[in-house]
């Protein structure tokens, strides 16, 4: 378990440079160490944080199989990882061996790669055009990091409630939500765009309703026009948010994860132990036998 | 659910600001430049996109191209000449007159007399649009479009002149709110108050020409376009039906002027259907 039951970790709001894996690479790098400098345990970035967002026929350029030598692009990750005994979570395109192709996260913690999570809900409406390009990922997977259980959802999966339902059933105690959400919808009275508006509000209940913590990494800059939100910030398991980045300038910022005040909100409010799965089970396999609820 | 056309206020403006302003700053260093030049009319859409390039790059690197034709108002210039020395950008006056008189001359004054004056409006665009793209390869900018939201949507311009450009800020701001932009910019009143024109011919009205104020036409493309409802939603939301089909068919009618030319396809790949990447992409 971590020294004072706690985990330091460090959202990075970057601007990717859209399809120069390299420089981007660099960047990371050169985050990690500065983040590492603070006391960091984990750096986390944005959605597609390696290659940029609206990729379109670059995805078949940028495409990396994590598991064959095809990683070696990622070698300076993996060193600085190990060398400065630090866990990554980055946003890359994934290719398998079938030569499909995933919006996916890694988690490289000290030097070996220790999860993958592919993005399972892939927007293609509007401005988005996701599942032209990549398949969808089966699940929500949580892994131990230290102590710690982690689950990673990738933006438009955490729309989706059953995503982090899933998450804090399997165990999660930190929901890890990265993202590459582009501004839009302007309210008078508010100064905010309405998109980081309905995500603040997400994360909130995310964080309050399932008890854990949520932590938010959006990028900033531009695409073609498409600006990136920015406004990565932490919830507490109360729903309060801790910390905030701009909304659209680049940054970094660190909080402390208190496994102790988890466990405290967790035995004032038992929403999770006392959640029925059988119940949620059995109305689910309703819905999809029957396509009706009883 | 809001139905109204969201204002541009004091608690939105900073954010939009910014937001804006890092548009310009971003996309004009990925063209691996530092500065942009437009064209200046001395109207308030102009004025805006001076302002937000100014404070996006520096005075330094806007640069206004004043190009008036001998019909153009002696106050538009005056306007345009304060947005300059108020913001102590460096600019040009170039006058259009000749060419564009050189070649009605020889084209001859046939034809119906509203015939002409579109073109020759058209024609004056073309020519400002022309110089604009000459100094850009000159200085070594990028072209600002000043088009704003409504008048893009009707279609209310002129394709390959005023609506051509690199980048352009202010396209997805309706007329009504350009004006709120204007008020926190701190844009002279002057630009602000005057009744808008594309100033090809003297007296030249937009909403007369158009038949209707850009502030009921915003509330009703807010409707259609951003909240994508249709037109009989829009008219039981309490707008005149007649006008709802009215702008719902303008802005049908103008969507050539939104797109790149159509391209034949004949090869497995054709540019802008099946070969897609960003402009971004080098």
């Amino acid at each position: 378990m971590k020294k004072n039951n706690s985990m330091k970790i460090c959202l990075a709001q970057t601007n990717p440079k859209v399809g120069d894996l390299k420089k981007n690479i660099e960047n990371h790098v050169e985050i990690i160490s500065g983040a590492k400098v603070q006391g960091a345990e984990l750096v986390v970035f944005p959605e597609l944080s390696l290659t940029g967002y609206f990729l379109k026929d670059s995805v078949y350029d940028l495409g990396i199989n994590i598991h064959t030598g095809e990683s070696a692009v990622l070698k300076p990750i993996y060193k600085t990882s190990e060398d400065l005994n630090i866990s990554v979570i980055a946003g890359f395109v994934e290719k398998d061996a079938d030569f499909n192709f995933y919006n996916s996260s890694f988690c490289i913690s000290k030097g070996k790669l220790i999860n993958v999570h592919r993005k399972v809900y892939l927007p293609t409406y509007g401005m988005f055009e996701e599942l032209r390009y990549f398949k969808p990922g089966d699940g929500f997977g949580v892994f131990d990091m230290d102590g710690v259980k982690v689950s990673v959802l990738t933006c438009e999966d955490a729309w989706h409630l059953s995503s982090s339902y899933i998450a804090v059933n399997k165990g999660a105690h930190i929901i890890i939500v990265n993202s590459a959400s582009p501004a839009r919808g302007i309210t008078a009275g508010l100064n905010k765009f309405n998109s980081i508006n309905m995500w603040e509000e997400l994360l909130s209940v995310i964080a309050f309703y399932y008890k854990s913590y949520v932590l938010y990494v959006n990028r900033v800059g531009f695409e073609d026009g498409i600006g990136f939100s920015g406004g990565s910030c932490i919830f507490n398991p109360l729903g309060e948010m801790e910390k905030k980045l701009d909304y659209l300038e680049e940054g970094i910022v660190s909080t402390d994860i208190n496994l102790d005040l988890l466990n405290n909100e967790r035995f004032k409010t038992p929403l999770i132990r006392d959640e029925n799965l059988n119940l949620t089970l059995k109305e689910i396999e309703s819905i999809v036998n029957k396509g009706t609820i009883k | 659910m809001k139905k109204e056309l969201p204002k541009i206020d004091e608690y939105n403006f900073p954010l939009i600001y910014k937001h804006l302003s890092n548009f310009i700053k971003i996309e004009v260093s990925k063209a691996r430049v530092n500065s942009v030049v437009l064209g200046l009319s001395g109207g308030i859409d102009s004025a805006v996109a001076c302002y937000l390039a100014s404070n996006a790059l520096g005075k330094e690197n806007v640069t206004a191209l004043i190009m008036p034709y001998e019909s153009s108002s002696a106050a538009s210039m005056d306007d345009a000449l304060i947005v300059v020395k108020t913001l102590g950008i460096s600019h040009y006056v170039i006058d259009i007159t000749k060419q564009i008189n050189e070649y009605f001359a020889k084209e001859g004054n046939s034809g119906d007399a509203e015939g002409i004056r579109i073109r020759k409006g058209n024609k004056m665009a073309r020519e400002r649009m022309s110089i604009l793209y000459d100094y850009s390869y000159k200085l070594n900018s990028l072209v600002l479009g000043t088009s704003n939201k409504s008048e893009l949507l009707l279609g209310y311009g002129t394709l390959y002149g005023d609506m051509a450009s690199a980048l352009n800020p202010i396209g997805d701001i309706y007329k009504t709110q350009i004006y709120q932009l204007a008020e926190h910019l701190d844009i002279p009143k002057n630009i602000i108050t005057k009744p808008p024109s594309a100033d090809l011919w003297a007296g030249q009205s937009d909403e007369k020409e158009l038949g209707f104020s850009y502030e009921t036409a915003d509330g009703i493309m807010y409707l259609l376009i951003d909240k994508m409802y249709k037109p009989e939603v829009a008219v039981s939301l309490g707008y005149d039906e007649e006008l709802v089909d009215k702008i719902y068919g303008k802005i049908k009618k103008s969507q050539y002027k939104r797109r790149m030319p159509l391209i034949a396809k004949v090869s497995e790949r054709t540019i802008n259907i099946d070969f897609r990447y960003l402009r971004d992409w080098a």
